[in-house]
Order: structure tokens, then sequence, then C-alpha cells
């Protein structure tokens, strides 16, 4: 209708425009409100803590010192924690990626009532909390769980596969998997069958068809997925506490531990916004990568 | 946050339900640990105290640790919800120097002056009103001779069977103290280099350091079979899984965790809330709760049964290694760095 307006009246143009603006900033006001209140306020609050001096004893005194993020720098345990967070968060990326791909590939070639039932299926994990799915994990890792069980009857000796970073590995990535394949399927719109019919009429082999065609279509999806995974993982506690046993330092672990066992307040809003600063990092990776792939 | 909105709501339901009544009747709200405590604590002190007084209604408010009711503390500064806070001792020092705390005294609780002198802690506002030990805990299913020593947790047949709450948890810092001590340590705040050292030798063994929920279904269910508790929730467990958990207090001894009583600053129950601070102290709520939940009571004149006090660490008080927890607190974060570069490796 505006583009009717404009061939038809050209002075007009700027004020529909600007009434659109005006209707952008209309839409935008309340999400942007709810943000401010419910995310940026609270994020300063934390930033302001960090800078807070706290005692030996866990009493914190509103007097501003730089003691806390002057630790963090200095104490190489914290430059291994975030090291540590990253290389474990990538890793089950990784790992969630290429197991949810050939998922969310047949999903996105499969029709009908199928597809609804598998959709389901997929969608089915995250009804049930994080927590009881771990809980699950550690009766089917534990030493006499399911594998081990399976192990020993053919004679294998067991395998440590919990309490241990295996296991937060195996039980973040089943965790995350839904959400991987999710992002995958909302990235995979531009793969279109025609255009690998196209490629294999042509003579190409599969294999070909998937390194020239498909996976470089499917790469926004993949961009995506792997985001929504690691800022996921990075910002997992429960399942780290629950498969690590102690011995697995994340930062989200040492965050909790931090705010709730040792009473450092102030270190943990330091650690808090180190990993919001990850994230930060990991929206420009993605960014450029999205630049890079379209 | 959103524990202080359910703080806020519950404080409004029970502001609300309370008006309805004829009489005045004044509110009290206790914030305490959630779970068993809660359990056994209202029925043991709660209830028995609101018979009494008819015009005081106790609100239980329940919190899953220290931590967070201190953050509720924290949070409600300007305009305290709760009257009356039960938390670890460590705790409730940082509230006292936060200012969050009325000193609990004789004056304003007359039966402070029969508690046991460990349960007036210097600088601190609270005042103690339970105490517990760490204990060597078992599977008697698996385990058939009782262990008489901390240093079986480090014998190779428990390989893997090991389940201690390893710090910060202040259980596994409790039996770093204890063997530093066991290696002739005479002053563990300046050196816990023997205790490591001790607790490095059990490292290999341990299964996890994060026994969840709690250490005692995890040696109940046989996912391990030996570790360390503390001793109430020990005895408690013990009764419901049928004497399969077992708890017994090592030769080397152990040391007492303290729980203090506190009365915030501000809060509304006012003179209501001294009065109940002050049953919670007396002898007959002492009794009541040691002879339901098995903390070791603080108040000296309580005349609890032979059966009950058998089971806390009362009739071995020499067992019991002195802990100043205040002065340990400032040495924590150097014995933490030693845990994780001097234990935590050697269980991998």
């Amino acid at each position: 209708m505006s583009a009717a307006a404009a061939i038809a009246a050209p002075a007009p143009v700027s004020d529909t425009r600007r009434s659109g603006l005006a209707l952008v900033v209309l839409l935008i006001a309340p999400i942007a409100l709810v943000n401010a209140l419910g995310f940026l306020v609270p994020v300063l609050n934390l930033a302001r803590m960090s800078f807070y001096e706290v005692e030996p004893t866990g009493a914190m005194r509103e007097v501003y010192t730089l003691a806390t993020w002057l630790t963090v720098f200095q104490d190489t345990f914290y430059a291994e924690l975030i090291l540590n967070s990253i290389t474990v968060s990538l890793g089950i990326t990784l790992l969630t990626l290429v197991c949810s791909y050939p998922i969310a590939l047949y999903l996105h070639r499969s029709s009908g009532t199928w597809r609804t039932i598998l959709l389901v299926l997929v969608i089915s994990p995250l009804l049930t909390s994080a927590v009881v799915r771990t809980y699950g994990w550690i009766a089917i890792l534990s030493d006499s769980g399911l594998v081990n069980n399976a192990l020993s009857a053919i004679g294998i000796a067991p395998l440590r596969l919990m309490f241990n970073k295996t296991g937060v590995v195996i039980g973040l990535t089943e965790i995350l998997m839904p959400y991987m394949i999710l992002a995958l399927l909302a990235g995979f719109g531009r793969l279109d069958p025609r255009i690998e019919e196209a490629a294999s009429t042509l003579g190409a082999p599969p294999f070909t068809i998937f390194r020239r065609i498909i996976l470089p279509l499917t790469l926004p999806g993949i961009a995506l997925g792997c985001l929504l995974c690691f800022v996921l993982a990075v910002s997992s506690f429960i399942t780290p506490k629950l498969l690590g046993g102690g011995r697995v330092f994340l930062l989200a672990t040492e965050i909790y531990d931090q705010a709730i066992v040792t009473l450092n307040w102030p270190l943990a809003a330091t650690l808090s916004i180190l990993v919001l600063v990850i994230f930060g990092g990991a929206l420009v990776l993605y960014t450029r990568a999205l630049r890079a792939i379209m | 946050m959103q524990t202080s909105t359910k703080f806020a709501i519950a404080a409004a339901i029970a502001a609300g339900l309370s008006s309805h009544s004829a009489m005045a009747q004044q509110t009290v709200t206790l914030m305490a640990y959630s779970g068993l405590f809660q359990e056994r604590y209202t029925k043991a002190v709660v209830e028995p105290f609101m018979k009494a007084n008819p015009g005081i209604k106790i609100e239980y408010f329940p919190m899953p640790n220290s931590a967070q009711m201190l953050g509720n503390l924290r949070a409600q500064k300007a305009a305290p919800q709760a009257d009356v806070a039960i938390m670890d001792v460590s705790v409730s020092k940082a509230a006292t120097d936060e200012k969050l705390l009325v000193k609990i005294d004789e004056k304003t609780s007359p039966n402070v002056a029969d508690l046991f002198s460990a349960a007036r802690i210097a600088d601190v506002d609270g005042v103690a009103v339970t105490f517990d030990n760490l204990v060597m805990l078992y599977n008697s299913d698996v385990v058939k001779e009782a262990p008489t020593s901390w240093m079986d947790l480090a014998d190779k047949k428990y390989a893997g069977k090991v389940a201690i709450p390893g710090m910060p948890d202040i259980q596994g810092l409790s039996l770093v103290l204890i063997l530093e001590k066991a290696r002739g340590g005479y002053n563990h705040i300046r050196s816990v280099d023997k205790g490591i050292a001790a607790m490095g030798e059990i490292a290999p063994n341990v299964q996890t350091w994060e026994p969840k929920p709690e250490v005692y279904p995890v040696i109940i269910s046989g996912q391990a079979v030996i570790g360390a508790g503390w001793n109430a929730r020990a005895q408690v467990n013990a009764d419901s899984s049928n004497g399969k958990l077992k708890a017994v207090l090592p030769q080397e001894g152990s040391v007492f965790q303290i729980n203090t009583i506190n009365h915030v600053a501000g809060g509304p129950g006012k003179e209501a809330t001294a009065k109940f601070i002050d049953y919670a102290l007396s002898p007959e709520a002492q009794k009541a709760f040691t002879e339901s939940m098995f903390y070791a009571p603080t108040n000296a004149k309580a005349l609890i049964s032979e059966a009950a006090i058998a089971r806390t660490a009362v009739k071995s008080m020499d067992k019991v290694i002195p802990v100043d927890w205040i002065a340990l607190a400032k040495v924590r974060e150097p014995i933490m760095d030693q845990w994780r570069r001097k234990v935590i490796p050697l269980s991998r």
C-alpha cells in the first residue's frame, strides 16, 4: 500500500517513512522496556557488585575496589577456568552438531505425519527438566549402570563414564541436541531438493553433492545451532554439578560455588560479567561467520 | 530475586491470614533450612511454642542453605520480612558485619546464660542453637566391619567407592582439619599441609566430591559405600534406611559445625521474636530437637534421654577438635587453593 501511495504522490514519501519508523519504535518499545528492566538493570547491578569490597567472612561492603578483578586476572586458576569452560563447551557444541546434523537433515527431507511424529520425538526431551534427564544419565553411566553392566557382560572392564569430564560431555550433548536440531532446521530454508537432483543428474557422486551443495547451503543453520549450544553449554551448571563429581571446574559451577557456598558475591559477579564477555565474543564470531556465508 | 518474590508472597499471605483472626495475633517469620530440618524443627520446637503462646504465630520460611538466607536478608535490608534466621555461624558472622542482626544476649534472652561457652561466639550477634559434627558413613550391607579411622577411606578396597562433599563445602574442609590434627599439625590456621597430604592419599579412592542430592542416599543406594557427612542427618537416615546406613565417630575425632539462631534487625515480629528465640534456646526445646534429630544441644541444662545423647558427639567431647570458624574464614581461600591443586588432581 505504501508503495502504491509513493508512486501516486512522490511528496508524502518521507511522511510515510517517518510514520513507518514511528511504528517500528512503538512496536519495539515494550520489549526494549522489558529488557531494560529485566536484563540491563540487573546486569549493571552485577557489574557494580563486582567492584564491591568483600571480607574473608563473606561480608560485603559497598566500597569500590579493583581487588576482585585483579585476583581474577592474576590467579592462573581463573585463566584455566575460563579456558577450560571455553574448550569443554566448544567440544560439546561440536559433538552436538555431529550427532544432530544427520537427524536434522533427515527431518528436513521427511514429510507428512512421519515428520510430525519425528519432530515431536525431537522436542519431547525438552518437556522434561535437565535435572531429571541428568539423573537418567547417572543411572546409565554409573559403575553399575546400563553401559558398564553391558560391558562387563561381554568381558570388558568397566569404564569411568561419569564424575569426570566424559560424563559432563555426554550429558550436556544429549541435553543440547534438541536445541541444535531445531536451530539447524530453522537454518535449512535454502536447501532445495531440486538442486541436489540437478547435481545428481549432472553426475555428481553423493559425497560431492554433500560437500559442494548441502553443506554450504546449511551453513547458516550450523552457525545458529553452534551459537545457541555454545551459549547454553557455557551457562549450564546443573549437569556439570551432577555429572562432574567436583572434578570439572567450569565458570558456571564456580559462580554457583562463590555465590552460594563461599559467599564471595563480588567474585561471582566478576565471573558472571566474564561469561557475558565470552557470549559477546561468540556473538561477534557468529555475525562474522554469517556475513561470510551469505 | 525469585526467592525474595516467593518470600514476599508468603509474607503477604501470612499477613492476610493473620489479619482475619479476631485477636491481634503476632506473626514471627522464621527463616531456616528446608527439608528434613523443617519437618523435625516444626514438630519439635515451632508447634509446641505456638501451643504455649496462642497469640503468636510462627511462619516457617524454608531456605535450602545459609547463603540464600543471607541473600534474602541483604535484599530486604530496607524492609525486613524475616524475624529469625537459623544459619551457619560463618554466615551469621557476615550478617553481623553487615549490621543485619540484633545482638542476642542474657538481657534479650535469659536462656543464653545457660548455654555452653562454645555456643557464644565472639563478634557474632547470633548464638549457637545446634551443634553437629562430621561422621564417617558406610553402607553396612557392603562394609561388614565398622571402620575405625578416617584413613580407612584411603583403603584400596574402597577404590571408586568413596563419597565426600568436597571443598568449598565445609564438610571437605572439616576433614582436612581433622586429618591435619591426626598427622601432628598443631595450628590449622597457620598450615594445613599435613591434612592436605592425607587428603591426597584418600583422593584416588574418591568417586565423587559432589554427592547429590546429599551424601546419605548416595551411600544407602550403594552407588558409593563409604564417606563423610553430618551426624544429625546421618542418624535420621540411618533410621529411615533401617540401619543400612551407619555412622561412626573415628578415632582421630571430629569437628563441630555450628548453627546459630539470629535476630533480624528491624523485622516485623518485635517482642514476639525475642520470645521465640528464648524458647528455641530453652532446655525443653533443645531436648525436643536433639531427641528428634540428634543435633547436640547448646544449652547445658537440657536433660536429654540417654538413647538420644549417645547418638550425638556429647559423650565424646574429648574427640572434638576445637575450630574457630571465624578465624578460619580468613585462611579459607589459601586452603581452597591447595585443595584444587594438591587434592583434586590426585582423584582424576
